[in-house]
């Protein structure tokens, strides 16, 4: 029933409290919403389309650039799947590298993620922090792949080439100056008492309910739910590493921030173990020429963890040059679409940027 | 390590097994890591989703389109994971598949309600409607197109071409 007081507003795509290119319709009474729908599509480039017209390797500057925030799990799951598809193995070396890539790259989106929380509610010192430090592993990656943002160093076979001379002393000295700042992290935002008011019981979804509505990643482990990818199916050397996975019970936006701080911790930890274990060898077997590289009939579905949860991909092969097809199940699709529209049923306009926020939704990964 | 592969593996096939033996006419196959990939007539989709949820597998996680052009064929894929901490583990594709000519399907919202955007995806895309679905509206494109984009006749040079050549440069305009 339309009564006179109901007003239609539309948030985004530009606006202050919306992330990237995404825009929602809202059905307001007061400050009320009665309802939301999610408008995705600003950023739909067709990748999955643009993917079937080039070789199995040209598609690497492509993929990366689905999740611009995480790009190296994105790249981690093409190279999976075709490794899966070429039944090409992968050296030890090069998967303990790789584990400390994903995991340099998971801390970056993380203090991404709190940066841009913290921003939407005001800390803005605590946003610049994580900005600044993120920046400082940016430089790492730098100086590993060449590249801050896109890497395309994960690759069929391996990754691209081994770590440089001196590089395990600089992560370790950089994830220390990290580290030394957590107390202050904690101090002004974490345990402040503004922050708390401000996220506790906004964006609340029960256990059941993130279950039935396809949740991964912070939302279903704020919830209350343990569920990993890299425990339930481990793919590179996630099953040689001791890690834990950090829940909380309520499953509000105040809690997924803790988790998303809790798993930076765990990060560390999983990098530092892989430092210690890391073996000496190649770090890249050899792939046929990559413009007569045909891979057999055949297709597959392979899954990692991301920063935002379930990342999987459905490849499906023709025996040709190119792929016949490519489906990405990015994390933030559900999170973004069909989660995001039903809590914001009955929340108040002022909260829309802080419920989406803590969703950690990427728009990019929705519209591909 | 091999201790736990192994127990994986026995509950696959007893899965295996049981759907065989309750599913007439159906081909059931473990693929490489604890993956089932089942391949269905489409009546039987949905009893087979309901089935497998009841087993535990309760994670929709994707369903995807193949066009299949050359066997004049859609094949719908469903991605099924489990939410359970144990056992449960690996993943189940189910494939079906579709007539390309008017291609048709009943929605599987009441079984899974997280398939809305997926099948709504499909549906722009590919162009298959999916009966009972609330709102088969525009998600990401903004146009109808003749041809749903991701089919396989659907070239997108072509369709370049013949859409965006014929605009005149601002400067010709004046």
């Amino acid at each position: 029933m339309k009564t006179e007081r109901e007003l239609e507003l539309y948030f985004g795509p530009q606006h202050i409290g919306m992330v990237g290119n995404f825009s929602i319709t809202l059905k307001v009474e007061g400050d009320r919403i009665i309802e939301a729908s999610a408008n995705p599509g600003y950023l739909h480039r067709g990748f999955e389309k643009l993917m079937e017209y080039r070789t199995w390797i040209q598609n690497f500057p492509m993929v990366c650039r689905i999740n611009v925030i995480e790009p190296d799990s994105m790249e981690m799951v093409y190279a999976m799947a075709v490794e899966k598809l070429a039944k090409i193995e992968v050296p030890e070396r090069a998967n303990y590298i790789r584990t400390i890539v994903l995991e340099l790259a998971r801390l970056t989106s993380h203090l991404f993620g709190c940066w841009a929380y913290a921003n939407m509610l005001g800390f803005d010192t605590v946003a610049q922090w994580a900005m600044y430090h993120r920046d400082l592993l940016l430089d790492l990656f730098e100086e590993l792949t060449g590249a801050r943002v896109y890497h395309i160093y994960i690759w069929p076979g391996g990754v691209r080439r081994d770590i440089p001379k001196g590089f395990k002393d600089r992560v370790l000295n950089t994830l220390h100056t990290i580290g030394s700042c957590i107390p202050d992290y904690d101090n002004t935002f974490f345990n402040n008492r503004l922050f708390y008011k401000r996220a506790k019981n906004i964006g609340k979804i029960s256990k059941d309910e993130a279950k039935k509505l396809g949740a991964t990643g912070q939302i279903l482990r704020a919830a209350g739910i343990k569920y990993d990818i890299r425990k339930v199916e481990p793919y590179a050397v996630y099953d040689k590493v001791n890690f834990e996975i950090p829940t909380r019970e309520d499953g509000d936006a105040y809690s997924r921030v803790w988790v998303i701080r809790d798993e930076m911790i765990q990060s560390v930890h999983i990098i530092m173990q892989c430092f210690e274990k890391m073996p000496q060898g190649e770090v890249y077997n050899r792939v046929p020429n990559p413009f007569k590289w045909k891979i057999p009939k055949g297709e597959t579905y392979v899954r990692v963890e991301s920063s935002r949860g379930e990342l999987g991909l459905y490849l499906v092969s023709n025996g040709e040059d190119k792929p016949y097809r490519v489906h990405f199940r990015t994390p933030s699709y559900p999170h973004g679409l069909i989660i995001l529209e039903k809590l914001l049923k009955n929340a108040s306009i002022a909260d829309v940027g802080n419920i989406m926020i803590s969703l950690y939704v990427v728009a990019p990964e929705i519209d591909r | 390590m091999r201790k736990k592969q192994k127990v994986k593996g026995i509950k696959m096939e007893k899965l295996k097994d049981e759907i065989a033996s309750i599913f007439k006419e159906i081909k059931v196959n473990i693929a490489q890591d604890t993956k089932l990939i089942i391949s269905a007539k489409k009546e039987q989709v949905l009893n087979l989703l309901r089935f497998l949820k009841d087993k535990g597998y309760n994670h929709l996680a994707l369903i995807s389109c193949v066009d299949w052009i050359e066997e004049k064929e859609f094949e719908l894929v469903y991605i099924l994971g489990s939410y359970l901490e144990k056992g449960g583990k690996g993943h189940i594709i189910l494939k079906t598949r579709i007539h390309r000519k008017k291609p048709k399907f009943k929605t599987i919202i009441p079984i899974f309600e997280n398939a809305e955007p997926y099948e709504r995806e499909i549906h722009e895309l590919f162009g298959v409607d999916f009966e009972g679905h609330p709102r088969l509206t525009h998600l990401f494109l903004e146009r109808d197109y003749k041809i749903p984009p991701f089919r396989k006749d659907f070239d997108t040079r072509e369709y370049v071409k013949e859409v965006f050549e014929k605009i005149p440069f601002v400067e010709d305009k004046k």
